[in-house]
């Protein structure tokens, strides 16, 4: 759209070239400006990328590094964690991503019903909040809250409720059959208030004559909640949920600070089996397969952003997301 | 008769669902609150602390090793989100420049980076290689520049008049005298709101340090308190109070900052989500 703005080619090779050096001239302190940006990406992204070579070798950071072609690979698949560890990636971010939406969309419908504006903004501030702490403080707070001990919110509560036996709580978060639903419980109180952000802005754009119209044609609440606020999201439940899904790959420090050792076969996503084979394995650190996890992640990573962005170009009339 | 009906039941059904929901928010913040406050170990579903007693706080603020981390985290959250907020305008202002040779080469180096990046272990090698890891610097730099950011706080630059900018350069203005007159004093609420991003990434950031910083001298806050739920890092016990009040004193140390200023600075965040999401 600006781009119209360039000037017309000049007449010949030569003077367009004495016209391009008197642009740059020109523009010359801007590129100064631009130079620590450019430093930044350099260093901290594209440096990185020529490491992608050890994915092809054997390197343990001691020695030079071997190239060992496919073999990092052909070791990643025969991998029963590798594979385990990229099933549940998947798995959990999408099921978090769907449950997340759809729990923030209903909160959003309802919210918009709230008449009494100061009550609506106290609620509003009060669900925000958690989005702000970090995950070390979410997963603090609820190791505390969730401890199957005397002093654990919960587990105490369903003592009294006479749910569990006070010699039988239940870990949720050390025990492979609660993990999960501990885990998406969590991210739906952390992050659902902060979703209906963008959801009640879209909700606060609809015309409110549709709904006098509605009214004089004799839907009730209901109806107007079910044929008027709820297509007005369709558009941003959309776009939100292709945003995110080109990101499922990336879960990493959500999944961290909530797992240990006991949970890791339904717990462990790639960035954490990354982490832990190169940190935490107990040997001398094989660089280049854990490298090779990363590529292969990173590809896929790729792969999901590209389609989203040409499924958002093809559904929000060309608007792509990066 | 009967909608009418309806319409007085419904607002009080709603209401107290939403009292609900506030009241699952608020009750895990406020149950650590006051077993902060609570030197008896025996918490369980009490919501009031049994016996109250500042010693959790006093603990804290008297022992180096856990007060040192809450100077690192102010630090690196004061000096890294001033190097990102420089990073971002200084990247979105050259972004605007549609007529710059070279500027979509610019924009297309930094959207790359969105959909494609070596990989944790290859940025660990190449930041270990430079001599960056076990610093500060690492903590405060590598998190400075965020294209997601960058983009936003163009998005907010391209909303400032060009008639702006060409009267400027019409008065002779340089590149950054433009910048410092007419475009940060034309962008407060775009630099409150992604400055305040930042700030609380930087605050909260645990990841970086996880990845890049051994050396517990220079563990921010957030990695002290991990140590310390985990075990691996038992908090000093004085006479009088427990390990677990200790822990619970540090959750709130490290929320307090933002609880105090958050009720101010709501809309700041608000406006951010809904300035990236109109326009991008």
């Amino acid at each position: 759209m600006k781009n119209n703005k360039k000037q017309s080619a000049a007449p010949s090779a030569n003077n367009s070239r004495k016209h391009l050096a008197a642009k740059i001239y020109k523009y010359r302190g801007f590129y100064l400006m631009f130079l620590p940006v450019f430093i930044f990406a350099v260093i901290f992204f594209y440096l990185p990328m020529l490491g992608i070579r050890y994915a092809f070798t054997d390197y343990n950071g001691i020695k030079d590094p071997t190239f060992t072609g496919l073999a990092n690979f052909e070791k990643m698949f025969s991998m029963p964690n590798f594979w385990s560890a990229f099933t549940n990636t998947l798995e959990i971010s999408i099921i978090k991503l769907f449950l997340t939406v759809a729990v923030a969309v209903v909160v959003s419908i309802f919210l918009n019903e709230i008449a009494n504006i100061h009550f609506k903004k106290v609620v509003q501030t009060i669900i925000y909040l958690p989005h702000f702490m970090s995950w070390v403080v979410t997963a603090s707070v609820f190791s505390l809250i969730l401890a199957p001990t005397s002093q654990g919110l919960v587990n105490t509560f369903l003592v009294e409720m006479g749910v569990v036996s006070a010699d039988n709580m239940i870990y949720f978060l050390g025990d492979t059959k609660w993990w999960r639903f501990a885990y998406y419980l969590i991210n739906i109180w952390k992050e659902t208030g902060w979703q209906t952000v963008i959801f009640m802005a879209t909700l606060s754009g609809i015309n409110t004559e549709l709904y006098e119209a509605a009214s004089i044609d004799g839907a009730g609440r209901w109806g107007k909640m079910r044929y008027i606020t709820f297509p007005a999201l369709a558009n941003t439940i959309l776009t939100v949920l292709i945003l995110n899904l080109a990101k499922v790959m990336n879960l990493f420090e959500s999944a961290f600070v909530l797992q240990n050792d006991a949970v890791l076969g339904t717990a462990n996503v790639l960035e954490t089996y990354i982490y832990y084979q190169t940190f935490n394995s107990g040997a001398i650190p094989n660089y280049g397969y854990t490298t090779a996890v990363g590529l292969f992640k990173s590809i896929i990573g790729c792969v999901l952003v590209l389609f989203c962005n040409w499924l958002s170009k093809k559904v929000r009339d060309g608007r792509g997301i990066v | 008769m009967k909608s009418k009906k309806k319409i007085q039941v419904f607002p009080i059904v709603n209401g107290l669902i939403f009292i609900i929901i506030s009241l699952i928010i608020i009750v895990p913040i406020w149950k650590i609150l006051v077993d902060s406050f609570d030197l008896k170990t025996a918490y369980g579903m009490k919501l009031w602390p049994e016996e109250f007693g500042l010693t959790g706080y006093i603990t804290v603020f008297k022992n180096p090793t856990m007060y040192q981390p809450l100077i690192i985290s102010f630090i690196t959250t004061i000096c890294g989100t001033a190097v990102a907020l420089i990073l971002s305008t200084f990247g979105a202002y050259v972004l605007i420049q549609y007529d710059m040779p070279g500027r979509n080469f610019m924009a297309n180096m930094l959207l790359f980076t969105m959909i494609f990046n070596g990989g944790m272990i290859p940025t660990y090698l190449v930041l270990k290689s430079l001599h960056l890891t076990n610093t500060l610097w690492v903590v405060i730099l590598f998190p400075a520049l965020n294209v997601y950011n960058l983009v936003l706080m163009r998005n907010f630059f391209e909303g400032i008049p060009a008639s702006l900018f060409e009267s400027a350069t019409l008065d002779g203005c340089s590149p950054m005298q433009t910048f410092i007159r007419i475009v940060l004093p034309m962008s407060k609420a775009a630099l409150a709101s992604i400055g305040l991003m930042f700030a609380v990434s930087y605050w909260n950031d645990y990841t970086h340090y996880k990845l890049y910083i051994t050396n517990s001298d220079l563990y921010n806050f957030q990695m002290k308190l991990r140590g310390m739920i985990m075990g691996s890092d038992s908090p000093a016990v004085t006479a009088g109070v427990t390990e677990n009040t200790i822990k619970n004193a540090a959750i709130i140390i490290v929320i307090l900052p933002f609880m105090i200023l958050y009720p101010f600075l709501q809309k700041y965040f608000v406006k951010g989500v809904n300035i990236g999401a109109v326009k991008e």
